[in-house]
């Protein structure tokens, strides 16, 4: 099998970078290759019995309602949308049309985890989401536009993933990265 | 003129000195000085000079609302004109300079401009358009075009650079439950009972020091008052944002902020943005924003040397800068006596001319023990002295006013002169009530203290401390402990309501006074001293008609300087009422608008900048392209090849080279740009056959189908082809340029229209990287990097065939046999992340045929000669029919734009039509965008358009694609002319069927 390349791949010069204060970097940029993600849709009225089909995917104790999300070891369920579930890091479930539709969409969006201390303020930079601990707390998912492009991020326990469609993921990486500077950064390796 | 720093006093760094250029001169300041605080301390006084008459300006406030000392910073690309030199932060190497004068702010030979000012009056620049009477009367402005270009040179303050900004700037989004604008006790107040109630606060001052009207109060007292409230605020955990203005409010609460990030740097980190641009959204809203004192109009008031009583008291001591020696006070209120009380135990000799019958005792007997020389029923008529104040004329009160509370004729008649150095002025207070009337909310008069207030919250915005009127420093206290306990009830906190004071506080009211006029007596009063507006332009413009204060305002230009009105505005209403014969309250108040200070361009364009202007969108094929020799261009967002060229190739001849490659071997292109959505569900099957015009309901599981889908009103949105991919499953593509349209349209036809259809659609451009491979050898190239080749066979891969296998090395792939270039072609797409490897199999297997890479114009070179529409073509005013699609219309269904589309007027025969275009002469080219026109009617519209060109290998001349009324049926045996007036010229053409290049489908179906 042939090697992924990422949208970022040949483009990521890993490193400590910028205006760095006395206590470490404020952010830490880290894309994440080889993104693992099936979108499963159902329809109104069999939302539930797909739910229940991700549940027993996911071990997840009770399925995240909208804008939310569960993790259980290395398998996420993220509600994007009210009939759509991104499913990342396991297999799509088999589901008849009549119940619902799985689609892979591994390769249409690059993965970056966002963490540090000033994470929220440089995406804050950008995105126009609240995104005070009270507001969007771990766990949380959310739709918004960065730098012009629709991404999802997701408030995950080691930070802040964002979904990057692939196309417009270096231009979003460069200019996030430029933003980062002012609080310094670590720029990681997946 | 004697401005000096004292040895002691003020908030400034005495033991550092901060060396700075001003002009040619370089002076020092201390860490704390503002630029203006150090020029004053170096006695310099002419920092300035005005928009049109040139008079020389110096310091006439403290604060945003300076009119005098604006003067030039920085220098090469980092120079910005039009800086408040009260507003700069002193910083060690500073380089300022004055401006609009020449050669220098002190000697000006643009002063020449103050003796022609009787015809630099109101309106001269609208009267300029009248023509010069009587040379041009009833003969238009000729001599306007002549001049106007003197009178454009001659307008605008300073010179920008014109160099690339150096500098970058951040947007920034910020949500907090409680905003505080202004961090006087009021505003400090606010926000520790809205902070103590457990609310998240932020607090910005547009300062770089906490405080407010306490930074400039004498004594040890009002500094622990002001850092205990500091202190306090950092423990309640309230965010306070310093050197931050609240430059507008809008919807929904939220402000606009305006962080100077760097500005009173001398060597910032490089990655530090100079600016901070917030959008910040508050659910309540506390505007504690102050007041600005108003001067008074009398004669010379622009002079270097007047400025505010409250700036004085600032200067001294904030600064340590005792701004004069002889110093004289013009006041109508209280307010003022305080600054000459301090400056008089400075060390000033000061005069206090009270416009006011009876002062208050306390005061008249604080004045005594001060030695202030007090008289009332006194005010200044003039102020002499050139670059700076050698005397005043006082006015001597001689008669009552009338309502209104401005001048009647012979209420002052003229006094005995007045030796002095500075002149202070204190008119009365305007409370800062822009931001408010940014909501639209109208600031009502209030008579008793003479000024505009907004008394009634708005939107979950309320007005605190001297912004509500209050003009004591405990009255401020509580007003704010009101408002933030006010606004911390609106979030559903339990606490105790407090009661805001009344407006007022003095203990004498306010005697109004907005001009001093006496009869015989020739003034040049300035109401707004940035635009040079007077008062007899006032009352010209009343004599002219514009009696309306919006009329007015436009006019004269009063208050449409860079202070937005802060200082002439209520001076110049009151003028106006006083010539309608009316009050304040009836000739209404202007609107303010934000920004409430400036804002600069490169903080409103933030990082959407050079190459981040637009995001680039790249394929997933970008690099190795590159690699590869390509040349890129944009396509829309996207950057896409655009031709691949060899050695010491130009663009025409790869492309053409391109052209003949791929028609006689085999051509590989990038295509992922085009826009590919999935559609899954039970009924998608139904949903395309209501987009799409074609039928839609029979396609076979395998197999693809060009679709035209049209708007509602029966014009052509996009074409693509859709892939049946399953029973329930399809992969539809459509043109790069409407992807992102289609993509929202389908979406809203499936969430608006037909919610009952078990639906969806996802956007898939970006999981998919695709090539096309497109030539005679497509096949065998092909054949070579799939896993089983014999799949590729005519008989199980016939043209419009669709196939999901793997490429050599596992890779997922699906393809399908379309074209675009006319050629027997196929489609290949992968998982993007695999799209280099795909290349690299494709690219190896070309080469052994004598291949090439192709890009866009090679593309668009073979799509002409083929006839294919983009959307060049389909620009939102092509019909099925124009577009020589018209079998592509289903009679047998219903779908959207069928009805619309057999309107009469788009079933005209003689509509314009697509057509192919040939020059009658095959050595001669012709422009896209040329106009098609008939050989006798070379004007107008004409009876075409050409959208695309290109030179055609496979003709051997130019060849063209456009539109032609009746199309090419009409114009069989006939010339028509291409028209390109303002580039080629004319040319003659012959108009063709589109189909130039193998029509009937021989090589693609082979």
């Amino acid at each position: 099998m042939a090697d992924r390349i990422s949208a970022l791949d040949g483009h990521v010069t890993t490193g400590t970078f910028g205006l760095v204060p006395d206590d470490g970097p404020g952010v830490i940029l880290q894309p994440l290759p080889d993104l693992s993600l099936v979108q499963v849709a159902g329809w109104p009225d069999t939302l539930r019995a797909v739910g229940a089909r991700l549940l027993a995917i996911t071990d997840a104790v009770s399925l995240p309602g909208p804008g939310k999300a569960a993790t259980v070891g290395a398998v996420s369920l993220l509600r994007v949308e009210p009939l759509k579930w991104w499913l990342l890091g396991a297999q799509a479930p088999e589901l008849p049309a009549e119940k619902g539709s799985t689609l892979d969409l591994s390769h249409s969006r690059t993965r970056v985890r966002v963490a540090g201390r000033d994470a929220a303020a440089l995406l804050n930079r950008f995105l126009s989401l609240d995104l005070r601990t009270g507001s969007f707390p771990p766990g949380s998912v959310a739709s918004s536009s960065f730098h012009h492009v629709g991404v999802t991020l997701w408030h995950a326990d080691d930070g802040y993933h964002l979904f990057l469609p692939r196309g417009f993921a270096l231009s979003c990486w460069e200019v996030m990265l430029e933003s980062a500077l002012q609080f310094g950064v670590e720029v990681r390796q997946g | 003129m004697s401005a000096r720093r004292l040895i002691q006093g003020g908030r400034i760094d005495r033991e550092k000195s901060l060396r700075f250029r001003w002009d040619d001169r370089v002076l020092s300041g201390h860490p704390g000085d503002s630029l203006a605080s150090a020029l004053l301390a170096n006695n310099q006084w002419v920092l300035g000079r005005s928009f049109k008459y040139h008079r020389p300006r110096g310091i006439m406030s403290a604060g945003v609302e300076e009119s005098g000392a604006i003067v030039t910073v920085g220098k090469g690309d980092r120079r910005v004109v039009n800086t408040k030199a009260t507003m700069q932060e002193l910083h060690d190497g500073m380089e300022a300079s004055g401006q609009n004068a020449w050669p220098s702010v002190r000697q000006d030979l643009g002063a020449i401009n103050g003796l022609f000012s009787r015809f630099f009056s109101a309106g001269f620049y609208y009267k300029t358009f009248m023509g010069i009477p009587p040379f041009e009367w009833g003969r238009g402005t000729g001599m306007w075009m002549w001049y106007e270009k003197f009178i454009r040179r001659a307008a605008g303050m300073g010179n920008a650079s014109r160099e690339p900004d150096p500098d970058h700037y951040d947007h920034v989004h910020g949500f907090c439950d409680v905003l505080v604008v202004g961090s006087g006790i009021a505003g400090m107040s606010a926000a520790l009972a809205a902070a103590e109630a457990g609310l998240e606060v932020v607090l910005v001052e547009q300062d770089w020091e906490p405080g407010g009207d306490l930074l400039g109060q004498y004594g040890a007292e009002a500094e622990r008052r002001r850092q205990g409230m500091v202190q306090d605020l950092q423990t309640a955990g309230v965010r306070l944002m310093l050197r931050t203005t609240a430059f507008g409010l809008y919807d929904n609460g939220v402000a606009g902020l305006l962080e100077r990030v760097t500005d009173h740097l001398k060597d910032p980190h490089r990655d530090l943005p100079r600016q901070r641009f917030h959008v910040l959204r508050a659910r309540q809203t506390i505007l504690a924003t102050g007041a600005i004192e108003r001067g008074i109009a009398f004669g010379n008031n622009d002079r270097p040397g007047v400025m505010t009583a409250d700036s004085a008291g600032l200067y001294l001591n904030r600064y340590g800068v005792l701004a004069g020696e002889q110093v004289v006070v013009a006041t109508n209120n209280d307010s003022a006596y305080n600054v000459a009380l301090d400056l008089a135990g400075a060390g000033a000799e000061v005069s206090v001319l009270d416009a006011r019958a009876r002062i208050p005792g306390r005061l008249s007997e604080l004045a005594a023990d001060a030695d202030v020389n007090l008289r009332n029923n006194c005010t200044v008529m003039k102020a002499n002295g050139a670059n700076g104040i050698r005397s005043v004329n006082v006015a001597i009160r001689s008669g009552g006013t009338r309502s209104g509370g401005t001048r009647s004729g012979g209420a002052w008649k003229a006094g005995s002169r007045q030796d002095c150095d500075l002149v202070l002025v204190s008119g009365g207070w305007s409370p800062v009530v822009n931001l408010m009337s940014h909501r639209g909310v109208r600031p009502t008069w209030n008579a008793d203290i003479a000024c505009f207030l907004v008394p009634e919250p708005h939107e979950g915005i309320r007005m605190a401390g001297a912004a509500a009127g209050c003009w004591t420093v405990n009255d401020c206290a509580q007003s704010g402990l009101s408002a933030g306990r006010a606004a911390a009830r609106a979030l559903g906190r339990e606490v105790t309501i407090v009661d805001a004071p009344a407006p007022g506080g003095w203990e004498s009211p306010i005697r109004p006074l907005y001009e001093v006029r006496i009869d015989g007596w020739k003034l040049k009063s300035l109401v707004d001293p940035q635009h040079d507006v007077t008062s007899d332009d006032v009352r010209l413009a009343h004599r002219e008609g514009f009696v309306s204060v919006e009329h007015l305002k436009r006019y004269t230009t009063l208050g449409m300087a860079t202070d937005g009105g802060k200082v002439g505005n209520v001076i110049g209403l009151a003028l106006m009422a006083e010539a309608l014969g009316r009050d304040i309250p009836e000739v209404g108040t202007t609107t303010f608008r934000p920004p409430y200070t400036p804002v600069s361009i490169g903080a409103l364009r933030g990082r959407s900048v050079d190459t981040h202007f637009r995001p680039l969108r790249r394929t997933p094929l970008h690099d190795w392209n590159l690699a590869h020799g390509a040349t890129m261009t944009m396509a829309g967002l996207w950057h896409r090849p655009w031709y691949f060229a060899r050695d010491g190739e130009t663009i025409s001849e790869a492309y053409v080279r391109e052209t003949e490659t791929t028609r006689r071997a085999v051509g590989l292109c990038d295509v992922t740009s085009l826009g590919k959505i999935a559609v899954q569900g039970p009924d998608a099957t139904e949903f395309l056959n209501r987009v799409y015009t074609n039928p839609f309901a029979k396609l076979p599981i395998g197999k693809a189908r060009y679709g035209i889908m049209l708007r509602d009103d029966g014009i052509v949105m996009d074409d693509g082809t859709t892939w049946r991919l399953g029973e329930t499953e399809y992969f539809m593509t459509t043109t790069t340029a409407h992807a992102a349209k289609v993509m929202a349209w389908l979406e809203e036809l499936l969430q608006t229209r037909w919610p009952d259809l078990r639906v969806h659609v996802t956007s898939v451009s970006e999981q998919w990287s695709g090539c096309a491979v497109a030539g005679p050898k497509s096949r065998e190239v092909l054949a070579a990097c799939v896993a089983d080749g014999a799949i590729l066979d005519n008989d199980r891969f016939p043209f419009m065939g669709v196939i999901e296998t793997e490429l050599k090395g596992g890779i997922p792939c699906r393809i399908a046999r379309i074209s675009f270039s006319g050629e027997l072609a196929y489609e290949a797409y992968v998982p993007s992340d695999y799209g280099p490897a795909m290349m690299d199999l494709l690219w190896a297997a070309a080469a052994e045929h004598d291949g090439c890479l192709y890009g866009l114009e090679a593309l668009g070179a073979m799509r002409i000669e083929k006839g294919h529409v983009t959307g060049a073509e389909l620009d939102g005013r092509v019909t099925l029919e124009d577009a020589g699609l018209g079998r592509m219309g289903s009679e047998n269904k219903s779908y959207i734009g069928s009805a619309l589309r057999k309107r009469p007027e788009l079933l005209r025969e003689d509509r314009p039509r697509l057509v192919g275009i040939l020059p009658r002469d095959r050595s001669q080219k012709f422009n896209a965008g040329s106009i098609l026109c008939h050989p006798d009617a070379v004007s107008g519209l004409g009876e075409g358009w050409i959208t695309g060109v290109t030179h055609s290998p496979s003709n051997g001349h130019w060849i063209g694609i456009g539109f032609i009324s009746g199309g090419h049926e009409a114009w069989d045996g006939k010339t028509a002319i291409a028209a390109d007036p303002v580039r080629r010229g004319n040319v003659e053409v012959e108009i063709v069927s589109p189909h130039m290049y193998d029509p009937d489908g021989e090589k693609m179906h082979g």
